[in-house]
C-alpha cells in the first residue's frame, strides 16, 4: 500500500479521478462480513465467494476455476494486484455454465488478480458483485480464442470505500465479448479497461450505468483498439449524478491503420438528477483506418420536464414520475444482459439505487 | 364541476389568459374556439397545472375543490384529465406500465384498491379494442414511433382507462383522417358523455363538432370569452371567421 503512486490529475486519464479516495477507503476499518447467500444468483454452475481478496475454497480448484499465482501488469493499479489470484481456462468448444464470484470486503485494502482464457468458440457467462467497504483492487485479463463468447456482468455494490477494477482483454478472430457494468453502491469506484480486437471480425460491447449520489464518485476510463479489419464495438455508457456527485466516462476508439471496415460506436450519455451534481463525458476517436463507420455521441442533461407533467398530468406522483424516466434512461444500458436472472438481478439493484437516490419512489 | 372565475394568467411575464370566467356542469359539453394565440391551449395547460404558467388572478374551482392549489396528479386523481394536443412520447417506459402506474396512483390517491396486472390488462384492452389500437402498441414505449393520430388515439385510451369526471381535450381533432376522427368521436361520446362528466373541447374546427354535439359553444379571444352561444354558434364561426364574431 505504502508504494502505491497514482498518476496526478494532470495525466488525461486520471482527470477527474479523486487518488485520494483509495487511499481513505483502504484505511477503513475493518468490519463484520456481509450476508452473502442472496448475493448469488439463481444460476447453475460455479459459485466463488471472495472475503477481502482470498478465495474461499479448499484446494487448488472450483469447478472450471484453478487457484494460481499471477503476474500484474504494466497499468499502475493492475501491477497492485499481483499474487495468488483465479484462473477460468476453457477448452476449444466448451459451453460452461455460468460462472459467479461475489467479492466481499470487510475494510482496509485487498487486491486479487484474474485470468479468463477461452479456447477457439467456448462459451461462459462470468457475473461478479463486489459488496462491503474498503478497497478492493482488481486486475483481469481475457483472452478470447476464435469464436469465443464472453458474456460479463459486474456490480459494483460496495456500501463504502472503493472499488478499481483494471481490465484487459485481447480478443482473437469473431471472437464476441458483451461487458456490462453497474455501478449502483455508496463506494467511489474507478474502471480501466483496455479492450484489443486483435483478429478479423471480432465484436466489443463495453458499457453500463454508473450511478452516484451524494458526495460519490464513480469514473470509468476505456480505451477500445481495433487492430484488425471487419470489427465491431460499441460503448453504451449511461451516468446518473445526484446530489453533489460526480460521475465521469472516457471511452475511445482507436481504429489501426488496417482495420479497414470497422464500425465502431460510442452512446455516452449523462443525466442530473439535480444541478449540483457533475457528469464528465469524454469520447475519442483515434482514427488512422480509411474505410471505417464510427459514430459517437455525448449529451448531458436533465429529465424532460414536458415527460414529467404528461405523467403528472396522469396521475403520477413527481418523484415517481422521475424514478420511472430515470429507470428508462438506465435500462438503455442493461438491456445488453442477455440472461433473465442476470438482467433482472441488476435492475432491482437499479431500482434499489433509485429508491435512495429519489427517496424511496424507485422500485419500478 | 368546474367554475372558472376571473382567470388571469402568465407566462414569462406575459399575459395571456385575461379574466377568464366559465362555468362547466356536470352532463355538459362545452366548445372553446377561437383564432390562433387567443389562449386556448394555455387553458388548457393553466387547468393542468403545467410548470411556468402562474395564475395571477382569479378562482378555479372544481368538484368543490380549490383547483389551483393542487399539484398536476393530486388534479388527476380529482378526476381532471387533460387531452395534449402534442402528446409526449417517452422512450422506456411501456404504455401498459405508464397506464397501469397511472391508474393506479390515482386509486391510491382516492383510497381504491390497486388493480392487479390481470385486471388491468383486461382493462387496457378493452379500452384498445374500442378504439381500434392494436394491442401491440399498448407494449411499446409510450407515443414512441406513433403517428399523429395514433398518439390522439392513444391519449382516447388513456382517457377510457382513467374514466376521469372531467376531460379537458386540447385539439384531439388535429392530425385525424375522417376514419380516426369519427372514431375518436365516438370514443369521446362514449367514455364522457354521462350525467355525471363533463368535457371541455378546445378545437380550431367545427368537424370534431358534428360528432361530439357540444351544449354550449364559446368564442375566445384575447385571453378571455367573448361570445357563448349552442352549437349553431360554432357553424356560424365555420361560415363567417373570428374576425366577424370576436371584434
Amino acid at each position: 500500500m505504502n508504494t502505491l503512486t497514482l498518476p496526478d490529475t494532470r495525466v488525461e486519464a486520471w482527470r477527474w479521478a479523486d487518488p485520494s479516495a483509495i487511499t481513505a477507503a483502504a484505511a477503513l476499518p475493518v468490519t463484520r462480513a456481509t450476508d452473502t447467500d442472496t448475493l448469488f444468483l439463481d444460476l447453475p454452475g460455479v459459485r466463488l465467494l471472495v472475503v477481502d481478496g482470498v478465495p474461499q475454497v479448499d484446494g487448488q480448484s472450483l469447478g472450471g476455476l484453478t487457484f494460481v499465482t499471477l503476474a500484474g501488469s504494466d497499468h499502475v493499479l493492475g501491477a497492485q494486484a499481483a499474487g495468488p489470484g483465479w484462473r477460468l481456462d476453457l477448452p476449444a468448444d466448451s459451453a460452461s455454465d455460468p460462472v459467479q464470484i461475489v467479492h466481499v470486503s470487510t475494510g482496509g485494502s485487498n487486491q486479487l488478480p484474474a485470468e479468463i482464457m477461452l479456447g477457439d468458440g467456448a462459451v461462459v457467462q462470468v457475473v461478479e458483485t463486489y459488496v462491503g467497504s474498503g478497497w478492493s483492487n482488481r486486475l483481469t485479463r481475457v483472452t478470447l480464442g476464435k469464436g469465443a463468447r464472453l458474456m460479463r456482468a459486474v456490480r459494483l455494490l460496495q456500501t463504502e470505500g472503493f472499488v478499481s477494477l483494471r481490465e484487459e482483454a485481447s480478443m482473437g478472430e469473431a471472437a464476441s465479448l458483451v461487458t456490462t457494468m453497474l455501478g449502483a453502491g455508496d463506494a467511489g469506484s474507478r474502471i480501466d479497461a483496455a479492450i484489443t480486437l486483435a483478429g478479423d471480425g471480432g465484436s466489443a460491447e463495453y458499457g453500463g450505468a454508473l450511478l452516484t449520489r451524494a458526495e460519490q464518485r464513480q469514473e470509468c476510463v476505456v480505451r477500445v483498439r481495433h487492430t484488425e479489419p471487419n470489427g465491431q464495438s460499441h460503448q453504451l455508457w449511461r451516468a446518473v449524478a445526484a446530489d453533489r456527485s460526480t460521475a465521469s466516462l472516457a471511452a475511445a476508439v482507436e481504429v489501426a491503420r488496417d482495420a479497414q471496415k470497422t464500425d465502431g460506436e460510442q452512446s455516452l450519455r449523462g443525466l442530473l438528477l439535480q444541478r449540483t451534481a457533475t457528469v464528465n463525458l469524454k469520447p475519442e476517436l483515434e482514427i488512422f483506418a480509411d474505410d471505417v463507420k464510427c459514430a459517437h455521441g455525448a449529451t448531458v442533461g436533465e429529465l424532460d420536464a414536458k415527460a414529467l407533467f404528461y405523467m403528472q398530468s396522469r396521475g403520477i406522483a413527481p418523484a415517481r414520475a422521475q424514478a420511472l424516466l430515470t429507470r428508462a434512461f438506465v435500462g438503455d444500458a442493461l438491456v445488453r444482459i442477455g440472461d433473465d436472472t442476470i438482467r433482472a438481478a441488476f435492475e432491482a439493484d437499479a431500482d434499489a439505487w433509485l429508491d435512495r437516490a429519489l427517496g424511496g419512489a424507485g422500485a419500478v | 364541476m368546474l367554475k372558472i372565475n376571473n382567470l388571469h394568467a402568465e407566462i414569462d411575464g406575459k399575459e395571456i389568459l385575461k379574466g377568464l370566467s366559465l362555468t362547466v356542469n356536470a352532463g355538459e359539453v362545452h366548445a372553446i374556439m377561437g383564432p390562433n394565440g387567443a389562449g386556448k391551449s394555455t387553458l388548457g395547460y393553466v387547468l393542468g397545472g403545467r410548470p411556468g404558467y402562474e395564475v395571477t388572478q382569479g378562482s378555479v374551482e372544481f368538484a368543490g375543490q380549490d383547483l389551483l392549489e393542487m399539484a398536476p396528479h393530486e388534479r388527476a386523481a380529482a378526476g381532471l384529465f387533460l387531452g395534449f394536443q402534442y402528446p409526449v412520447e417517452i422512450p422506456g417506459v411501456s404504455n401498459v406500465q405508464f397506464l397501469r402506474e397511472a391508474l393506479n396512483a390515482q386509486r391510491a390517491t382516492r383510497d381504491e384498491k390497486a388493480l392487479s396486472g390481470g385486471e388491468f390488462l383486461k382493462l387496457a384492452r378493452g379500452q384498445a379494442d374500442l378504439l381500434g389500437m392494436d394491442y401491440d402498441m399498448l407494449k411499446r414505449p409510450v407515443n414512441v414511433g406513433f403517428s399523429g393520430g395514433e398518439k390522439k388515439r392513444n391519449e382516447m385510451v388513456q382517457m377510457g382507462i382513467v374514466a376521469p369526471k372531467l376531460a379537458i381535450l386540447d385539439e384531439t381533432d388535429s392530425g385525424l383522417d375522417i376514419d380516426a376522427l369519427r372514431i375518436v368521436g365516438d370514443g369521446i361520446n362514449r367514455i364522457m358523455r354521462s350525467a355525471d362528466k363533463a368535457v371541455i373541447l378546445i378545437t380550431h374546427y367545427q368537424r370534431l363538432l358534428d360528432y361530439v354535439q357540444p351544449d354550449f359553444v364559446h368564442v375566445l379571444a384575447d385571453g378571455r370569452i367573448v361570445r357563448s352561444g349552442g352549437p349553431e354558434l360554432a357553424a356560424q364561426l365555420e361560415a363567417d371567421g373570428y374576425v366577424g364574431i370576436a371584434a
